[in-house]
């Protein structure tokens, strides 16, 4: 296996909120190690996508496969497969009843049998990698809305996934603590991460992105290199898009 | 998407204990100095100012005080356990499961606590079946199904409290549902859960005094014995009630504290 065969593959989705059409026709095929940004505006159907890849929205028909495994077949156990996709959000999630340290080791040990000495030396290190080693041992709400980020960032990592999806991980963000958590990103991104990040920051797109991908009333609109995307955008949507927001 | 960086705990009122003081309600929690240390004046002024009835009445009731909580903690017991599943059967997707729980809370809430009393022992009393079930077992069996049935919306009310964004984050690791309720969601609804629990516990003591009927004999009926016996009837009750004043405010301070101490991981 080589680091070009498709990870996920999303075919022909579609997905309906009632009356409102959220995913119309989607279809996108990730490499392993390939970074995605999903930029639109919202309402586009970005964050539906990004969340019916692990299932935290079940779709109403198409087909999503993740490292082979249909998502949505009952003969897979959707929790093995979302121990492959960490998950980050754009409202942190931390569990508020659990230190930091606790946080990261709750899912490896019960989940993975993983035992408390060797989850705590993990965690630690993820700690270390995220820059807030020295707030192990505090509860989340003691920490600023970016360390918040990181730790949720290095809790997803505890589980060693092949994947990672970030559904708009600095929108709730100060702007000043935007950097922090980017370059955390960066980082994982330059280790050769998949990553599947929606996101509003186009200078992350522009940096690390393999592929941008424009949605908007739930069509993938304009797929291409952030090169293509920010210097020659084909279509007129994608084109009024970036006039607003760059 | 709106974010929720720390969600403020919900606080359930169901609004039958006994008012709990805060050091917020400054009117409250003086009226509970003045009630609480005033009961325990009046009946050590009692007392010792007129030994003979009071102080001997005084003697006479704390046997009724340990039945009265033996029924109260065993009926809270089984409530909570009642509770526990009736609040996830009233939140489950089960449409089964949802209609059971939901009716079971239906039916206690729409019949009075006494009839239900009546009912278990007296009528189902006369089934061969539960013939011979003793007046304590009757008393505790209805007080926890009725309980229940309110713990069950307390339960699903602190359950439902808990931002939504917190199990998606135990299932996104891939913790399975039954997990994620377990190690992520009542962990944290214990915190909002506790405080109406604590209130249930003081109104269930107070309304464990209609047990007495059931010839069990806690702190009211204690009381009564001791009145038809001695034709006593004001003193007696004046006895019993500032017990069961005494009783109920001093719980009632507890279950405050109990929430002070609750709020420890939320930054003010």
């Amino acid at each position: 296996m080589n680091g070009t065969r498709p990870i996920i593959e999303i075919k022909n989705v579609y997905k309906f909120f009632g009356q409102l059409q959220a995913l119309h026709d989607v279809s996108l095929s990730i490499n392993s190690g390939e970074k995605v940004v999903i930029i639109g505006p919202s309402g586009s159907g970005k964050s539906t996508l990004l969340r019916s890849i692990n299932r935290l929205e079940t779709i109403d028909s198409g087909t999503i496969t993740v490292d082979g495994k249909d998502i949505n077949a009952k003969v897979n156990d959707i929790n093995q497969i979302r121990q492959e996709l960490g998950m980050v959000f754009q409202s942190f999630n931390l569990f508020p009843h659990k230190t930091v340290l606790g946080n990261l080791t709750m899912a490896p040990m019960k989940l993975k049998k993983v035992p408390e000495l060797e989850a705590r030396k993990r965690a630690l290190s993820l700690l270390d990698k995220v820059g807030i080693r020295d707030k192990a041992e505090v509860y989340p709400a003691m920490l600023s809305g970016g360390q918040q980020q990181r730790v949720a960032i290095a809790r997803a990592l505890a589980m060693n996934p092949k994947i990672m999806l970030f559904d708009e991980p600095t929108s709730a963000l100060d702007p000043e603590m935007i950097g922090e958590v980017l370059d955390v990103m960066v980082t994982l991104a330059r280790e050769g991460m998949t990553m599947v990040v929606v996101t509003h920051e186009m200078g992350f797109a522009r940096e690390v992105a393999d592929r941008v991908i424009f949605m908007d009333h739930g069509q993938i609109v304009e797929t291409g290199t952030p090169e293509h995307f920010f210097t020659n955008p084909e279509h007129p949507r994608t084109q009024k898009f970036l006039s607003q927001i760059l | 998407m709106t974010p929720q960086f720390s969600k403020k705990a919900v606080k359930i009122d169901i609004g039958d204990g006994a008012a709990i003081p805060v050091k917020k309600d400054s009117g409250l929690f003086n009226a509970w100095w003045l009630t609480f240390f005033g009961a325990i004046g009046i009946i050590i002024y009692l007392c010792v100012t007129q030994p003979e009835p009071y102080w001997r009445i005084l003697q006479f009731l704390p046997d009724g005080i340990v039945v009265t909580f033996q029924v109260t903690v065993l009926s809270i017991l089984l409530s909570l356990v009642l509770g526990l599943i009736t609040g996830l059967g009233r939140l489950s997707r089960n449409k089964t499961l949802n209609l059971i729980a939901s009716t079971y809370v239906e039916i206690i809430r729409g019949i009075p606590l006494l009839v239900q009393l009546f009912y278990i022992y007296y009528a189902l009393g006369r089934l061969e079946f539960f013939k011979g079930l003793p007046p304590m077992a009757a008393a505790v069996v209805a007080m926890g199904i009725c309980y229940g049935a309110y713990m069950g919306e307390v339960f699903r009310a602190g359950i439902d409290s808990i931002d939504k964004g917190q199990a998606e984050a135990a299932r996104s690791l891939g913790f399975t549902r039954a997990q994620t309720m377990m190690y992520v969601i009542l962990p944290q609804a214990w915190r909002t859960i506790l405080p109406p629990v604590g209130n249930e516990f003081i109104a269930l003591l107070k309304d464990s005094s209609l047990v007495s009927i059931l010839a069990v004999s806690d702190l009211l009926r204690r009381g009564r014995e001791f009145a038809s016996e001695s034709f006593l009837y004001f003193e007696a009750y004046t006895m019993v009630a500032l017990v069961y004043l005494v009783i109920t405010l001093f719980l009632s301070k507890g279950v405050s504290k109990m929430e002070q101490r609750l709020n420890y991981y939320e930054r003010d």
